[in-house]
């Protein structure tokens, strides 16, 4: 890299302070999707939720609930089954936890901003092969189930972790299939192009390649191991899956981990298809010029984003009360007999139809 | 190159080369299998990592996704289905041929520190792919892809048919007669 010492010194800089800030952000989304997840099920059933726990008195819908339930799962007793392979044991939350983080400082969360004469990307950091770095990285995620499942010493762990695993890396393939067409389409492999590239709610992915999206948006629910397809803590046959043996604050890195990797993907879903931090039928770029201070316009393009990976996630949540879970050798079955043929054909038709626009 | 991204990007190799050593001994030395499978992981991972600091970034994303990411979990499935235990398996014991072999790669492996310390060249000059050729040449994954699509397009092509027929053979291994299934 031919970089200068100052240079050298601003990337350092600039890159831990962002990761910094992110890690900090991420650590948010846990706690309001806890109060999400039990406030959004309420209002489709037509109950209350939790409404009661405020703050000196005033009960703000509940928001306090969320508070409330991360110290009380904190403060838990912490028991460590006697049977438990120790060291993995205490390892498998990391391993949760990491790739979730790990994925997140790829995506371009806003345009490159102007600070004190440099020119800084928002993304921690910027990889040519973006892509591939997401895939790479969300492909370790299976660890922290199989070690958790299998250090416990616990059947039911067992089973849930083995039958998570099979499925994460059944899905992984059509999650990768679903994003060759994009690919093909915009012409790069780095994020932060194909984000560029989506100038128009037309040429948003969504729109060149539907069955992308929808291929995408299934795998997706695989991936995170969220209902219709968490067959890994099937109450009703496993316990609680993989997780069985765990409690307290390991508990909490599980969901910590399970949480942030629905938000990285929901960011990945919006950036691809949704047209990342652009906003419709508006350069957020020019917003810059337009009201005379730098960094308004990254702030929009980052609510832009921040609101097309909400609504990923509220999708989540939405999905989750309405549909049942699958059998398992029906989630076997739409893995491999129907998504993989199909992402495989979607890429050779997108192929297809790409070189007939190039050559006529 | 300034001298202290110069600085930073020896210490970083260095780091990552000691790292590497070490995990790649725990890997052999650990007496329970999953262990040395989850070693296996760090020790890829780490060496994606190389990668990464040569700018080579398609090679450091192919690495973990086909290796980290995929064979060592298959690994990882076989060991624990199979559920074997420390003391079913060998301890770190040699026997002749194995003393050989280890004092032989103790040798060579003292040969190579002495040569990096005193700083011989290795006769191996700079290849045609340098960091600035392929940049040039528009970006690591354009110039695996052309040099693989194109000049290597019969090699790849052989390959990926090995592969199927490997599979192909999998199956037909893996699948029972109907006759020895019971009624």
């Amino acid at each position: 890299m031919g970089l200068t010492a100052d240079e050298f010194t601003v990337q350092f800089i600039s890159t831990l302070l962002k990761f910094s800030i992110l890690a900090g952000m991420l650590l948010q989304v846990p706690p309001v999707m806890l109060l999400v997840e039990r406030r959004i099920p309420a209002f489709m059933q037509r109950r209350k939720g939790p409404n009661r726990v405020g703050l000196f008195g005033f009960r703000i819908y509940g928001v306090m609930q969320a508070l409330a339930d991360t110290i009380k799962l904190i403060f838990k007793e912490e028991v460590v089954p006697t049977g438990a392979q120790k060291a993995f044991y205490h390892l498998a939350p990391v391993f949760a936890v990491f790739p979730a983080f790990m994925i997140a400082m790829a995506i371009p969360y806003g345009p490159d901003i102007q600070v004190f004469g440099h020119t800084v990307p928002l993304s921690v950091v910027r990889v040519d092969v973006g892509f591939l770095f997401i895939l790479a990285i969300s492909s370790l995620a299976v660890y922290g189930v199989t070690i958790a499942g299998w250090a416990s010493n616990n059947k039911y762990a067992l089973l849930g972790s083995l039958r998570a695993s099979a499925q994460m890396i059944s899905y992984e393939i059509p999650l990768g299939m679903s994003l060759i067409p994009i690919v093909l389409i915009y012409g790069s492999l780095d994020l932060n192009k194909i984000v560029e590239a989506q100038t128009h709610v037309w040429k948003w992915g969504i729109f060149l390649s539907p069955i992308s999206f929808i291929l995408f948006l299934i795998a997706m629910f695989a991936e995170t191991n969220r209902t219709p397809f968490d067959l890994s803590e099937a109450e009703g046959e496993l316990v609680a899956g993989f997780h069985t043996e765990y409690n307290s604050t390991k508990f909490a890195a599980f969901f910590l981990g399970e949480y942030v990797s629905m938000f990285v993907l929901s960011c990945l879903a919006s950036t691809v298809f949704l047209g990342g931090w652009q906003v419709p039928f508006f350069d957020v770029r020019s917003l810059d010029q337009l009201v005379g201070f730098t960094g308004v316009g990254a702030f929009v393009g980052f609510g832009s984003l921040l609101m097309k990976a909400a609504f990923f996630m509220w999708l989540y949540v939405w999905v989750r009360w309405t549909i049942p879970r699958f059998r398992y050798d029906q989630l076997m079955g739409l893995g491999w007999k129907f998504m993989i043929p199909l992402g495989l054909i979607n890429v050779v038709v997108t192929a297809l139809a790409l070189a007939a626009v190039r050559f006529s | 190159m300034s001298e202290l991204s110069n600085f930073m990007s020896h210490a970083v190799f260095h780091a990552l080369a000691g790292l590497i050593t070490l995990v790649s001994f725990m890997v052999v030395a650990s007496k329970h299998p999953v262990k040395s499978a989850v070693f296996l992981v760090v020790d890829l991972f780490l060496l994606a990592a190389v990668y990464a600091t040569l700018e080579s970034h398609f090679v450091a994303a192919i690495q973990v996704l086909v290796y980290a990411g995929a064979v060592v979990v298959l690994f990882l499935f076989v060991i624990m289905l199979l559920n074997l235990q420390p003391d079913q398996l060998r301890g770190l014991r040699f026997n002749a041929p194995e003393a050989v072999t280890l004092i032989l790669a103790l040798i060579g492996m003292f040969i190579m520190i002495g040569v990096s310390v005193a700083g011989k060249p290795t006769g191996l000059g700079d290849g045609s792919l340098t960091v600035d050729a392929v940049a040039d040449g528009g970006g690591n994954t354009y110039v695996v892809a052309m040099k693989l699509l194109t000049d290597f397009i019969w090699p790849f092509e052989l390959a990926s048919v090995l592969i199927l027929l490997a599979i192909v053979a999998a199956v037909v291994i893996a699948k029972k007669d109907k006759k020895d299934q019971p009624a």
